[in-house]
């Protein structure tokens, strides 16, 4: 038993040699871990900004009756994407509005994931705005700006300390879900791992090579946002508040 | 300057203020007193519609604030207010909670704001606090921080909802020392509080609100010396 583990071992590396420096086949690892990247970017763009407008008509609109019908829509928009599985929503979204020939897969799951990632980001952005003290919204007005100015000059810049732990978590989840943009044709890194599997006959080591590039990906991002988050920490820091926004982390 | 017509307001079926009517004159400083829950803080934050009456006008330098076209956010520049609980904006340094409206209203460029909030500082004794962040300031040196920024909009009238209510004994001193001050100045002034030394010393007149409606009103003299309403009489035998 042992043995056969130490053979395999012995032979793990030559298989990695063969899956990543072989016929130049790291490029096809970097080629995908570009597209990974891209999506990944332009997808909690477009999730924050969906995000930060669903949790403002959120809890700015309940309280309003002719607008009680925005809130409606928010709150299935946020029902549909938290209820349904990401690759089908992907599928979805690719076969039914994105019919054209010369559709940019690149685009389309950038989009996607956005939307997905921004009924996320909605709600913790929400319970960010929720976690200040109402008598800044209060002060705000009283100074003379309106609801939205106050939202963004006021509140928003310290609710964004609150929820940074919350959602940084997010872009993480994001970062990875992205690997099943293989589905509509993206050839990101996990689709190139496969790919390159294909051409050697040998699946596991490429898989390996691309669970290590999204890892390696994972702790940049939590080690900048650790720092960030120190920065901004100097301020003033409300524990509690932070504490009472763990419950909306994604599971 | 300020005119309030039948003016009515009710939580849920709790009815709070229940038919105001009363003027406030420009150079006016009027004092409300009253009993805790008797909807005096209600009518104050009305006036600036911060709450919405139910029913009832809100008049401001010939405008109704409560009117369906009113821009309400131009009439509050021009109503400065004042919080129990200060309400500063703790991420942002002194001065920059004293600039941000009047900039971002566009009502001064950056470099006359900061001009402005140089003077109001050293108005409201503070001179060297302008990079300090408010959580680094006692209760009272917020309270006055609060004050300059009300003032930084140039209003015509300054609301306060009970600034003394959350300071400790020993501050609340020097902010009834810098309010005595506007007042001495011509500014116009709505008061809630419970300091009745202050409403004697500088109150042009004293209201008493219980059960949402003007029990009595008069010159401090009268009001505190010859008490009229039996309530009224019961509760400044009580806090005096």
């Amino acid at each position: 038993m042992i043995q056969n583990i130490m053979d395999w071992m012995q032979r793990l590396g030559p298989r990695l040699n063969d899956a990543f420096l072989v016929d130049d086949r790291y490029k096809a690892y970097l080629e995908g871990l570009k597209y990974t990247i891209e999506i990944a970017l332009m997808a909690i763009l477009i999730g924050c900004l969906i995000g930060v407008v669903i949790a403002i008509i959120k809890v700015s609109a309940s309280g309003v009756r002719g607008l009680k019908w925005l809130n409606v829509l928010c709150d299935l928009y946020i029902t549909l994407i938290r209820g349904t599985p990401l690759v089908l929503q992907l599928l979805i979204i690719y076969n039914l509005i994105f019919t054209a020939r010369d559709t940019n897969e690149v685009v389309v799951g950038a989009v996607c994931f956005g939307i997905n990632s921004g009924a996320y980001v909605a709600e913790i952005v929400r319970a960010g705005i929720e976690s200040i003290d109402k008598g800044q919204m209060e002060a705000g007005r009283s100074l003379g700006f309106n609801h939205i100015q106050t939202m963004f000059y006021i509140i928003l810049p310290q609710a964004i300390k609150n929820i940074l732990p919350a959602l940084g978590n997010e872009f993480i989840v994001l970062i990875k879900e992205t690997s099943v943009a293989g589905y509509i044709a993206v050839p990101d890194l996990a689709k190139n791992a496969q790919y390159v599997g294909s051409r050697t006959y040998d699946v596991l080591p490429p898989l390996f090579i691309a669970a290590a590039f999204y890892l390696i990906i994972v702790l940049g991002l939590t080690w900048l946002l650790k720092r960030l988050e120190r920065r901004m920490g100097q301020g003033d820091r409300d524990k509690k508040s932070k504490k009472s926004l763990r419950k909306h982390f994604r599971p | 300057m300020i005119e309030t017509k039948n003016l009515k307001k009710a939580f849920g079926s709790i009815s709070v203020l229940n038919g105001i009517s009363e003027k406030i004159e420009k150079g006016e400083k009027v004092v409300i007193i009253g009993p805790s829950g008797s909807g005096k803080s209600t009518f104050l934050r009305c006036l600036n519609l911060l709450e919405t009456p139910t029913s009832g006008e809100i008049w401001f330098e010939g405008n109704q604030i409560n009117g369906p076209k009113t821009n309400i956010n131009r009439l509050r520049q021009k109503m400065g207010m004042v919080f129990q609980q200060f309400n500063l904006f703790p991420h942002l340094t002194v001065k920059e909670n004293i600039t941000l409206a009047p900039v971002k209203l566009k009502l001064m460029s950056s470099q006359e704001a900061d001009k402005k909030a140089v003077e109001l500082l050293k108005r409201v004794g503070l001179p060297d606090k302008a990079d300090a962040y408010p959580k680094q300031l006692s209760g009272g040196q917020k309270q006055r921080i609060a004050i300059a920024r009300a003032l930084a909009m140039n209003p015509d009238v300054l609301l306060f909802d009970e600034p003394t209510s959350a300071l400790d004994p020993e501050m609340v001193g020097e902010v009834l020392e810098l309010m005595k001050e506007l007042a001495e100045e011509g500014m116009t002034m709505v008061v809630v509080t419970h300091e009745m030394g202050f409403a004697r010393e500088v109150a042009t007149r004293v209201m008493f609100i219980d059960e949402g409606i003007i029990k009595e009103q008069n010159t401090p003299q009268e009001f505190f010396d010859q008490p009229q309403d039996e309530r009224l009489k019961n509760f400044l035998s009580k806090v005096l």
